[in-house]
This record gives structure tokens, C-alpha cells and sequence, in this order.
């Protein structure tokens, strides 16, 4: 049979963003697939070096926009590394809530959305309700709904009073009060059964080929977590599980993240009733704009929503940075796992491959 | 495994004597190496336990007039995170591959190959496209590129007096 070329993106209801896969397709089946990033036209990196150490911290949300906050936490870790600069307790804490919050938000977003490539659409409309829940407690604390900046090299930018961390209780006590419906129209569904179960598997070998990270390589049997690994903020001291699975398909991976929405709320009940009282940021020297960082270089990682996130930070001792290296989530499954492991699935499970294993574009593309 | 002890058994069992290590943090730090090492030292790296390539990156020091080029490894049985830094000239700069160790590393060489302009021998993708269409300047990450001069160059400004002259008119009209 004739073998067509069919382009995947990055006009696509499947698709993630402004990234596209070209695909060499033999009937519905994959027989070659290829990324092709590189149309969001940005240069995060190099912008980043020509921007002060301070307002760096308005880019870089940019990098990844379901779930922004992890760019402001290893931008800060890394630069606390190489200045040697300690956090006060009540800011780990704060910056914990902050990063759980947003996992909750983009896994919700991500066990809703694959409604989407299914035909679920009930499951779309209720998940983004919850994100909206949360985006409310986010403008609450920082003011912003998308792009928050508000965790700061040395803490957070401002404290947050009672009343907010009794809404945010009540916030999560309503989403877990849901959880159960999300169960049953997606995990308990025959549609969700008959199209993930099966779909889209991954090996514990490909996984450690391919470098992925997150609830990919949880769904093989490995259980890697950069927050039990190697523990950062408060993450030590708390008390959670990671759930893995045996075999890999899209359905467990789906259902990964759902046991770790769970998890996530386990965390955040934690933490309101643990938070200790005192001030929230230690300053740098000066004012922002005269902030001079260490000559030396970091690197500073969090286990986000989609595995191993990370920045690579160069200082020689400037205003400005010397180098900033974006290390992607989803960059492994995104570029290689899309050309390693997209041949042999059928056109219509290509969207759910995505999905699944999390391809965030703006993060590959920086 | 305390960093301590990984250091030990590395600098032990690996048979340089010279290699300097550097403490980060607890479970970070850095490690400084000769570049026809490379390749040695990552597969044994890789053997005793450092399973994850996490970044290949590339920082251009046009002051000595070298490059260097960052592997970060992560082990999570040993619980520590390594990173080894090695030095290439500016002139034509050329490493080996690591695809063989790594298959992910093919995207991760190609990305600096195309940021940085350095040559990974082995490689099939060198000088391929992958993120930049049709670009015709230096590799746009080198500290001697300055994307505001590009832009000008690239992109030169016009002049639109014409256009808001006329909807002038129109408005008086």
C-alpha cells in the first residue's frame, strides 16, 4: 500500500500547543513519525541573559503555561544554591502549597482532557471547573490567575493570611468531594476501556532509553521521585506515597495521575495544619535591580506534573546570567519518544500517546 | 550512598588520580574532565549506578576562547546528582557522541549542535534542522551573535507615514 504523509499539528484539537509531528502513515497505521518543534519564536535562553536576575522572573512562567510555578521554584533554587542563601520555614511551606496546587490543577486538566481525543466531552467541562477553583486560590495569594511570579529567589514575594489557607481547605475538601465522580465517568467508562486499555505501552527499558521521567517511568515499576530522591523545600518531612504500576499502557498512566491528585491533597491538609509562623523572605543585598549573584553554577530540579523539570544556571558573578539551560520535562518523551515510539500505533491513538505521556511544546521549543 | 563515599569510589575504582571534585550540595556536584576521557568515564558512570541522562548542555566562554559542554547525570540509587563538565577549543569544535551510551542524548547533541555550532562525531544529525528554518546566520546561543543587531538587520523598519496620513483623511472627510 501507498504510504501517505500526513502533518500532525500544530492546528490540531490532538495537539498540545504550536508543535507538530509529521507522521508517514501506511492505512491508519504509523509506519515513521517525526517532531518538528520550533515555532513558538521566543529564545527563552537567550532572552534570559539579557535580562537582570530579577526580571528573569517575569519570563519565565512563560516557559510552561498549564503549570507555570515550577519555572519560579528551580529558577530560585538554582540561584539560592549558588548564593548559599537559606529560605525561611514559612516560605518552603508556602512555595509547597503553590507547587501542589498547580499539580493538581494540570493533572485534573490532563485526566479531563483526554475526553477530548475519546469523545468523552462531559469529562473536559467538569476538570477545567476544578483548574478555575484553583486559578481562584491563586489570584487570592498572588493576584494573577496565570502567571503568578510570585516565588522569589530567597522565599516568596508576600505572606498569606488565615482566611486564605481557610479557603484553600475548603477548595480542596470540594474537589475531593468530586474525585469519586471523575472515577466513574472515566476510569469506570467502556469507551475510556475499549480505546486506552493496551494503547500507547511502554517498556521499563524504552522508558530508561528515552530519559523519561514523571509518571511515565512510575507507570513501569520505577519508583523515582525527584520529591523522595531528593527531597527539597519541606517535601522531607511530610508525609505521602507514590504510587506506581506494573505495566504501562495509557490507561495506567491516566489512572497514575489520578492516585496522585489524592496524594497532592494529602500533602496540602499537611501542610495547613503544619505551617509555622514567621517572616517569609530573606533578601539579596540591595535592591533587585542591583542584585549581584555568585560566580558559580547550579543546577536546581522539582518533580513536576510531567517528570524531572530542571534549570541549568551559569553565573560569573554579574547582574546578569551568564547561562540559562531549560531542562524540559516532557524534552525526552517530547523529541525522542515521539520518534522512537510513535510507529506502530494507529492514527487515532497518536493524540492519546501525546496526552498521555504529557507533551508540554514551549518547554522542548525554549 | 553519602556523597562522601560516591566520591571515594569513583575517584577508587575509575584509576585517575587527578580528577577534582567539587561539592555543590548534598547531592550535587561537579566534576571537571579531560575530553578523550568522555566517553570512558560516562559509560562507568553509567555501570555504577548513574542510569539517567537528565541534560547535555553547552555554555560558550568567548573569553578563553572555549566552550564546555555539561552532562547531568542522575542516579536514584545512589541518590546523587553529578555533573561533568569537560573543555573543547572554539575553532572547530569537536566531541564524540555519546548515542551509543544514551539514545536520548541523538536530540540533545543536536540541539546544541544547532545552538552552538559544536560537531558531535557520530551523530547522524549534525547540521540538520531541527528548531531553526532556513537560518543563515552563526549559531544564535554563541555570545558573539546579538539577536537585536539580527532583528535589524533581518527585519528593517518601515515606514508607515503613507498609511496614518490617509486614515487621516478619511476621518476629516
Amino acid at each position: 500500500m501507498k504510504e501517505v504523509k500526513l502533518f500532525h499539528g500544530p492546528n490540531h484539537p490532538g495537539m498540545h500547543g504550536n508543535f507538530s509531528v509529521h507522521l508517514t502513515v501506511d492505512g491508519d497505521t504509523v509506519k515513521k513519525a517525526k517532531p518538528n518543534p520550533g515555532m513558538l519564536h521566543r529564545g527563552f535562553e537567550k532572552l534570559m541573559e539579557r535580562r537582570l536576575w530579577m526580571s528573569n522572573i517575569a519570563l519565565i512562567p512563560r516557559v510552561c503555561v498549564p503549570e507555570p510555578d515550577i519555572n519560579e521554584t528551580v529558577y530560585s533554587m538554582a540561584v539560592e544554591k549558588i548564593e548559599e542563601l537559606e529560605v525561611p520555614e514559612r516560605a518552603k511551606y508556602l512555595r509547597v502549597i503553590i507547587l501542589e496546587l498547580a499539580r493538581i490543577a494540570v493533572h485534573m486538566m490532563s485526566i479531563g482532557g483526554i475526553g477530548g481525543p475519546t469523545g468523552v466531552y462531559t469529562a473536559p467541562n467538569w476538570a477545567l471547573n476544578e483548574r478555575d477553583m484553583i486559578l481562584d486560590i491563586f489570584e487570592k495569594i498572588t493576584g494573577h490567575r496565570i502567571y503568578h511570579m510570585y516565588i522569589v529567589p530567597g522565599g516568596v514575594r508576600q505572606d498569606i493570611n488565615e482566611e486564605i489557607l481557610e479557603f484553600i481547605e475548603n477548595t480542596i475538601n470540594d474537589i475531593e468531594s468530586r474525585l469519586k465522580d471523575y472515577y466513574e465517568i472515566i476510569f469506570e467508562s467502556p469507551i475510556i476501556h475499549k480505546r486506552l486499555k493496551g494503547t500507547a505501552p511502554l517498556t521499563k527499558e524504552q522508558a530508561l532509553d528515552w530519559g523519561v521521567t514523571g509518571p511515565g517511568l512510575r507507570s513501569t515499576g520505577v519508583k523515582y521521585d525527584v520529591r523522595k530522591k531528593f527531597p527539597y523545600l519541606v517535601y522531607d518531612k511530610l508525609d505521602f506515597d507514590i504510587p506506581i504500576a506494573e505495566e504501562s499502557d495509557a490507561y495506567t498512566r491516566l489512572y497514575l495521575k489520578y492516585l496522585e491528585v489524592k496524594q497532592s491533597i494529602k500533602i496540602i491538609r499537611q501542610v495547613l495544619s503544619d505551617i509555622p509562623k514567621g517572616k517569609v523572605r530573606n533578601k539579596l543585598m540591595g535592591t533587585a535591580l542591583k542584585w549581584k549573584i555568585k560566580e558559580g553554577e547550579a543546577y536546581g530540579k522539582v518533580e513536576s506534573s510531567r517528570g524531572e523539570f530542571g534549570y541549568y544556571i551559569v553565573s560569573t558573578g554579574g547582574r546578569y546570567p551568564y547561562r540559562i539551560q531549560v531542562r524540559g520535562a516532557s524534552y525526552p518523551q517530547g523529541l525522542y519518544g515521539i520518534e522512537a515510539g510513535l510507529p506502530g500505533t494507529r492514527l487515532e491513538d497518536v493524540s492519546i500517546w501525546l496526552d498521555t505521556m504529557g507533551v508540554c511544546s514551549p518547554e522542548v521549543d525554549r | 550512598m553519602e556523597q562522601k563515599k560516591v566520591i571515594e569510589k569513583i575517584s577508587n575504582e575509575y584509576g585517575i588520580k587527578k580528577i577534582k571534585f567539587k561539592k555543590i550540595e548534598n547531592q550535587q556536584f561537579k566534576v571537571k574532565i579531560n575530553k578523550k576521557e568522555i566517553i570512558n568515564f560516562l559509560t562507568y558512570l553509567k555501570n555504577i549506578g548513574f542510569w539517567q541522562l537528565s541534560l547535555i548542555t553547552a555554555v560558550d566562554w568567548i573569553d578563553n576562547n572555549q566552550f564546555e559542554i555539561v552532562y547531568n547525570l542522575v542516579s536514584w540509587e545512589l541518590e546523587q546528582h553529578i555533573i561533568v563538565k569537560t573543555f573543547i577549543p572554539r575553532e572547530n569544535p569537536r566531541i564524540t557522541s555519546i548515542i551509543n551510551i544514551w539514545p536520548v542524548a541523538k536530540y540533545y547533541e543536536w540541539d546544541v549542535n544547532e545552538y552552538f555550532g559544536v560537531v558531535f562525531d557520530g551523530n547522524p544529525n549534525n547540521g540538520k534542522e531541527l528548531f531553526l528554518e532556513n537560518w543563515d546566520d552563526k549559531p544564535p546561543m554563541r555570545k558573539d551573535f546579538d539577536p537585536l543587531n539580527y532583528s535589524k538587520e533581518k527585519f528593517p523598519e518601515k515606514e508607515y507615514k503613507n498609511f496614518r496620513m490617509k486614515r487621516k483623511r478619511e476621518v476629516i472627510e
